[in-house]
């Protein structure tokens, strides 16, 4: 099968990124269209697509627009751009080669939930994408499609982009709200949820760059169409973004439900020659790992991936072959969410921070056997105990790296080595 | 007003109830750390877990409000579970230095691990380091290793005080509380910051080092530091008083007292004390029995009343004195005496009316209100300026002064004696020893007072509302109260004073903690 192109179709060429070349394939058109519609209509057909959130949860985004409140308070809509999913790079794909798609996308989301205001919070780090982003919005508002009453229709819709400084925790939601609010970037108790309590404790809607982007084509062809592609269950096409040991890293549009090893195999091109596939971690790093057995049943969609006790997530697929060692890896997952928990709640902060020095010694040749399985019970009593699911992101891995090879991290304790040939500490 | 079960318990509880609250009031115990009644919920230590009803997820009880036949629990082998590991998880990177720890014997680690935890701890990696001895102010200091960040020092800056000096500083499990640049924690309610740390990150300069808690007893009574009458707890042992913390009443000071008020120990201790009546005048004084003192001064106040009449002797009250007291040196002079010489000493007239919005009021006696009632009721308003003129014209014989227990909230002290120093004689009633006393010319008693500590009485406090305390201990055995004064003074009886014990062990006193100098 090849790729099917619904939001990804003119990445190729560089004149979408302006204005006119983004006018001349068809640009604005469907928000021309949109303005004249019912904005209750526009979430119904959202919700009749069977959208589901592309930021990682898949949670269905019509059913998320209708939980705002009807309370004449202003409505915030916010763009999750702070892509920082460990793998995730499908969001800056979209930032830097259709900025005007996902601009687009959001004025119509704005006007189906009666929004005047939007936020882009793209992440400290891709400063491409904000310079793309900013100059995009000139144009959008040049070309009367953001401001006051655009094309005529009444509706008012103002856009800014606002930089966060690189912390994963700013992706999570209502951290992302405090850090917008100018706070620390920490996430916030709910409830109150963002629909009824959010940015400016004002009702806000929160998506995905990639969620905000796949409205356009929804409301052009009608939710119907959107629900040719994919499962029942997961409708829709879903970027992916590859990486890890495959000759072709990169982006790639398919249906949902597409065979996760064709993916591998297919758009890009396989592994190298002579090296065998080992594990997929299908869904960003805090997706539970996958073995290849399970990689060559896998379906990329998100009843098949938790069918298998893993997790679509942001769509981020590391490929692991045979010369990697999955103690080493994980020990620079566990860096990472050590690194990253913003450290509110006790079994986060202490938790993320006792798995990476656990693996830490494991790999200088200071791990005990019992460690093993203490790493078990840590991330057990890390999971569904916090505000956030950060916990459970670090969580995740430990448990399915130790559950699924745990000979790799029996033999590097015993043996204070690395049992992967052609690793770096075999 | 809604049914809720906790842990199979049925109780009634007011709408708008947490869960913590409705567990607490349903008597079940529950870990928590995070969660202070004084404050909003932050969730994030994540102990108070509980199961409810009908939700798969495990919830904090101190995010849920209590919904109409709502079941929770936290008696499952499953919270229990969680709870262990949530302790534990506080503990991994403490450094367990309770030997060393001013907080130990009231430590929240220590009673919540006795209580819910009591497993062997498996962490054998480094634990972090972080700044420990920190200054934050004037008053508090802060270990970073023993602070669990439960964020309730934040919460009440930034919700009670509304000062905003703390924050958390960078994150994971290297955060740290700490101070903006420029900003130490030196507002006049930082102290509470060290009553409300569950552990021994924030201690108090003050108290530190000083007694170990369990060496200590407790009392509660009510603050003398200003009008508002802090409902407080006062901590001693046979060495003297080490600390005043508040105690909760939810129609005076809520949780909270200010940190003014945590110093009225010190003028109750020994070395503030006037310990034995004497008599004489600067220069010139002798060691007496207060009963002797307390006759002769009776005696030379009927004596004038009778040779020259009741204009010829005066008495000054202070805000600084209980009801009781106020009531029988008022009968005293409008029944015995028929005199009406009865004036209010108004101890810093400027400040009077001030108010910090938070509790700490400019009237700094506990009971003006009182005072000012007892001598409304009486009908006696003698203006000040009338004393004075008596004063200056040599026309008065004998003054009694129910002076300060808190000198330091009497700016005006040494013009006021210069002033009472021209009566005849002077009865100078006050707990604690004066060099500006002892300097008087004219011939002076000076009577040793109880201070609140050591008596019983009631106090008015500005509202209006009356509270009553108890004696606690008495340090000075032969101060007496004003009621036997009046006693003595009038000739109806002898005083109690003599045969009150004192509760102090001289021999015990530390020497270490008397030559400790300033941290
Ligand atoms: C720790 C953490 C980090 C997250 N990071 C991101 C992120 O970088 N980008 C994103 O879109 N969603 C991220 N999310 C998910 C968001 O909280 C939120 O669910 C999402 O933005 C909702 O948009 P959607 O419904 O369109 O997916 C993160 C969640 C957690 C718990
Ligand atoms: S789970 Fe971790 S990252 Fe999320 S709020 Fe709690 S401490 Fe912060
Ligand atoms: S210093 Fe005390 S009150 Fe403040 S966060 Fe730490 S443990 Fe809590
Ligand atoms: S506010 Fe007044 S009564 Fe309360 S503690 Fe302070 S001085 Fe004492
Ligand atoms: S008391 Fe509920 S989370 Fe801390």
């Amino acid at each position: 099968m090849m790729e099917t192109k619904l939001l990804t179709e003119h990445y190729d060429k560089d004149e979408y990124i302006g204005l006119d070349g983004y006018k001349k394939h068809g640009g604005y058109e469907v928000l021309k269209k949109a303005l004249k519609m019912d904005p209750k209509a526009i979430i119904e057909e959202v919700k009749a697509s069977g959208l589901r959130g592309r930021g990682g949860a898949g949670f269905p985004t019509g059913v998320k627009w209708g939980f705002l409140p009807d309370n004449g308070e202003p409505r915030y809509l916010l763009c999750n751009a702070d892509e920082g999913e460990p793998g995730t790079f499908k969001d800056r794909a979209m930032m830097e080669r259709a900025p005007h798609q996902l601009i687009e996308g959001m004025i119509i989301s704005a006007f189906a939930v009666k929004s005047n205001k939007s936020y882009i919070y793209v992440r400290g780090e891709y400063q491409m994408c904000i310079r793309k982003l900013e100059k995009a919005i000139r144009e959008a508002y040049d070309g009367g499609f953001l401001g006051k009453n655009i094309l005529g229709s009444g509706f008012d819709h103002d856009m800014d982009v606002y930089s966060g400084a690189g912390a994963y925790i700013c992706g999570e939601e209502t951290g992302m709200i405090s850090s917008l609010e100018g706070k620390k970037g920490q996430p916030k108790l709910k409830p109150p949820f963002p629909a009824v309590q959010g940015y400016l404790a004002k009702p806000t809607i929160v998506n995905n760059v990639e969620t905000l982007a796949a409205v356009g084509p929804i409301i052009r062809d009608g939710a119907a169409a959107y629900r040719k592609h994919g499962t029942e269950k997961s409708a829709g096409t879903k970027l992916f973004s590859v990486s890890g040991n495959v000759k072709k890293p990169g982006v790639y549009e398919v249906p949902l439900g597409y065979p996760l090893i064709d993916l591998i195999n297919v758009e890009c091109g396989g592994l190298e020659p002579g090296r065998k596939l080992k594990a997929v971690i299908p869904g960003g790093s805090s997706a539970p790992v996958l073995t290849a057995e399970e990689a060559m049943k896998a379906t990329m969609d998100y009843e098949c991936l938790q069918g298998m006790g893993s997790m679509l997530g942001s769509g981020a697929v590391i490929v692991i072959d045979d010369t990697n060692c999955m103690v080493d890896m994980l020990k620079v997952i566990m860096h990472f969410y050590h690194h990253e928990s913003c450290g509110q709640c006790t079994p986060c902060r202490e938790g993320t921070g006792w798995l990476h020095k656990i693996v830490n010694s494991i790999v200088t040749g200071e791990g005990r056997l019992q460690d093993i399985d203490l790493m078990l019970r840590v991330s057990r009593q890390m999971m569904g105990k916090t505000i956030c699911a950060l916990s459970d992101a670090a969580a995740m891995p430990a448990i399915s790296f130790v559950e699924k090879f745990r000979d790799e991290f029996e033999f590097y304790v015993r043996e204070g080595r690395s049992k992967v040939k052609g690793s770096l500490h075999a | 007003m809604p049914k809720v079960k906790v842990n199979g318990k049925e109780i009634e509880v007011k709408e708008g109830t947490l869960l913590i609250e409705a567990f607490k009031q349903a008597k079940e115990d529950i870990a928590h750390y995070c969660w202070h009644p004084g404050l909003s919920t932050a969730g994030v230590c994540r102990l108070c877990m509980v199961e409810i009803e009908g939700n798969p997820r495990l919830q904090i009880a101190c995010n849920t409000v209590v919904t109409e036949g709502m079941s929770a629990c936290n008696n499952s082998d499953k919270i229990k579970e969680t709870v262990k590991w949530g302790l534990d998880f506080h503990l991994i990177n403490h450094p367990l230095d309770c030997p060393i720890c001013d907080q130990a014997g009231e430590c929240g680690l220590q009673d919540q691990y006795m209580k819910f935890g009591k497993y062997t701890p498996e962490m054998s990696e480094h634990k972090v380091k972080k700044h420990k001895v920190v200054s934050l102010g004037e008053r508090v200091v802060l270990d970073s290793e023993r602070c669990i960040l439960c964020s309730r020092c934040v919460r009440f800056t930034s919700e009670v005080s509304k000062t905003n000096e703390l924050g958390i500083f960078n994150r994971g499990d290297r955060a740290e509380i700490g101070t903006f640049d420029g900003k130490p924690l030196d507002n006049n309610y930082s102290m509470n910051t060290v009553d409300i740390c569950p552990v021994g990150a924030l201690t108090s300069k003050d108290f530190r080092f000083r007694q170990r808690v369990w060496y200590l007893k407790n009392g509660t009574s009510i603050c003398t530091g200003c009008s508002t009458g802090c409902n407080i707890k006062a901590y001693y042992n046979e060495e003297g008083l080490f600390r005043i913390k508040p105690e909760p009443n939810p129609d005076v000071n809520v949780y909270w007292m200010c940190d003014k008020g945590r110093e009225i120990y010190k003028h109750i201790n020994l070395d503030a004390r006037l310990t034995e009546a004497r008599s004489g005048q600067a220069g010139n004084w002798q060691v007496r029995e207060s009963a002797e003192c307390l006759k002769e001064a009776g005696d030379a106040i009927r004596q004038a009343v009778k040779d020259v009449g009741p204009t010829r002797v005066a008495m000054v009250l202070t805000g600084q004195h209980s009801q009781e007291e106020y009531q029988e040196l008022v009968n005293f002079y409008l029944g015995d005496l028929a005199c009406r010489e009865i004036y209010h000493w108004i101890n810093n007239p400027e400040q009077m009316e001030e108010f910090d919005g938070i509790l700490y009021r400019g009237d700094r006696n506990p009971n003006t209100k009182g005072l000012l009632g007892i001598l409304a009721k009486e009908k006696v308003n003698a203006p000040w300026k009338q004393l004075e003129d008596r004063l200056n014209q040599d026309s008065v014989d004998v003054l009694v002064v129910a002076g300060p227990e808190d000198p330091s909230v009497f700016p005006d002290l040494m013009e006021k004696l210069h002033l009472f120093g021209k009566a005849k004689k002077l009865l100078w009633l006050s707990s604690t020893k004066s060099e500006i006393v002892d300097q008087v010319t004219t011939p002076t008693w000076q009577i040793p007072l109880k201070t609140f500590f050591e008596k019983d009485g009631t106090f008015v406090n500005f509202q209006g509302k009356k509270q009553e305390f108890k004696r606690i201990a008495t340090i000075v055995p032969k101060a007496m109260g004003l009621t036997d004064v009046t006693k003595v003074l009038s000739g109806r009886g002898e005083g109690a004073s003599q045969g009150d014990k004192s509760d102090l062990d001289w021999k015990k006193t530390n020497f270490f903690v008397q030559q400790r100098g300033p941290l």
